[in-house]
């Protein structure tokens, strides 16, 4: 049967936001460009130039058992490789951050292989072998779903996306992993995502006006686009609570669904 | 702020009205220095309590633990000649006023305002209530 895949029910502006990130066919807009080895930095894992440590033998060493899902799969680079499993973690504010770390999850399960993901409340996790992972995690910090003040890269203590923005319009960091460059109007890192000093400063960029997030933004607000004022993303929301509870407690009552 | 010199629980017996500033913004150390001697001035005023996002001296968990945090805003600011230590990013004040009428009340809330005009540029919410104890509850006379 054809099946065209559907993202997101809803015509309001953070609805069609939540599609397109979530649709792998769509290309997300690039706006600024941190240098990987710098990328690496922030993530703290490994030294820029060193060696990827295996702890696995690569694939092609190692006896895999006779299993037809495995002939199937064709396994990602670092898993090749034998690579560690490393993880970045953002931390998005609820003040109109572009995403937030439910559609993170949704993002990274759409448009990603070889991923395991974790959501919480303010921050979103995401476990990937590490040559892989440094690839991802550069797309997202230049990609359009990062915002240098209300995007937060912290592995660690990521209190801090539901407290009110600093006078500059950073979110609130309690161990201040970035400052604000008053001169150049930027943000730039110096401490890695676990607040170990950076040996150099990193910019990554200018933070977007509030007009421009309120429209690139996934997140619905009572001051923003209410949940509530998007009859389709509404609806939907109801029927799953409902099918979800009766299916748990009084599944003969679910017909015709 | 706990402060061997704060009046004691029971100091009045009846509540004195709290003037809640929160900001909309978390303040600077800078502007909150600014805030709280432009308040200093005004008369009538009893204790200023504050209260925001706090920010530990050293990083408390994590692979750095025990690395000191170095956060810019963790300063010793000078409030009428005495230093305090700043621990928090504020985001709200309680003024506490000792004041026997209404028609004060209304002055000083004027000065208040007028203070907080001049330095809290993100604009801020402006409450007169009571928001902490003012005499002491059964919780004040458990043993342990």
């Amino acid at each position: 049967m054809a099946y065209k895949r559907q993202f997101y029910p809803g015509s309001s502006v953070p609805a069609k936001n939540r599609r397109r990130y979530m649709d792998p066919k769509v290309k997300l807009k690039k706006l600024r460009d941190v240098a990987m080895d710098d990328v690496v930095r922030i993530m703290g894992h490994r030294n820029p130039g060193e060696d990827y440590k295996s702890i696995h033998p690569p694939i092609e060493e190692g006896k895999e058992p006779e299993c037809p899902i495995r002939k199937l799969v064709v396994p990602i680079e670092g898993a090749k490789h034998g690579d560690r499993v490393r993880y970045i973690q953002f931390t998005d504010s609820v003040y109109f951050a572009p995403i937030s770390p439910y559609q993170r999850a949704w993002m990274y399960l759409s448009r990603y292989r070889g991923v395991d993901t974790g959501t919480l409340s303010g921050r979103q996790i995401i476990e990937v072998r590490e040559r892989d992972l440094e690839v991802m995690a550069k797309e997202m910090i230049d990609n359009e779903t990062f915002d240098p003040a209300l995007t937060g890269i912290r592995g660690a203590t990521v209190h801090g996306h539901a407290c009110r923005l600093d006078e500059n319009g950073l979110m609130f960091d309690g161990w201040q992993r970035y400052v604000w460059d008053d001169e150049k109007k930027e943000v730039v890192y110096v401490k890695d995502q676990v607040a170990i000093p950076l040996d150099r400063r990193i910019s990554v960029g200018k933070p977007d006006t509030m007009a421009n997030l309120r429209k690139k933004t996934t997140i619905f607000r009572a001051d923003g686009v209410d949940m509530r004022d998007d009859k389709e993303v509404t609806m939907y929301g109801l029927r799953i609570h409902k099918l979800r509870t009766l299916g748990g407690y009084q599944p003969w009552k679910v017909k015709g669904e | 702020m706990s402060d061997p010199k704060a009046p004691a629980a029971d100091y009045a017996g009846k509540p004195l009205p709290e003037v809640q500033i929160m900001t909309n913004r978390l303040l600077s150390a800078e502007t909150t220095e600014k805030v709280l001697n432009a308040l200093d001035v005004i008369p009538n005023i009893r204790q200023i309590n504050m209260t925001g996002e706090s920010i530990p001296r050293m990083i408390n968990s994590g692979p750095a633990k025990g690395m000191a945090n170095n956060h810019t805003e963790h300063q010793t600011i000078t409030v009428g000649g005495r230093e305090v230590e700043l621990k928090y990013l504020v985001g709200a004040f309680y003024i506490e006023l000792d004041v026997e009428d209404e028609e004060i009340l209304d002055v000083r809330l004027e000065q208040i305002k007028a203070a907080c005009n001049e330095h809290i540029e993100h604009g801020y919410n402006l409450q007169v209530g009571r928001y902490s104890k003012y005499k002491p509850t059964l919780h004040d006379y458990r043993s342990a």
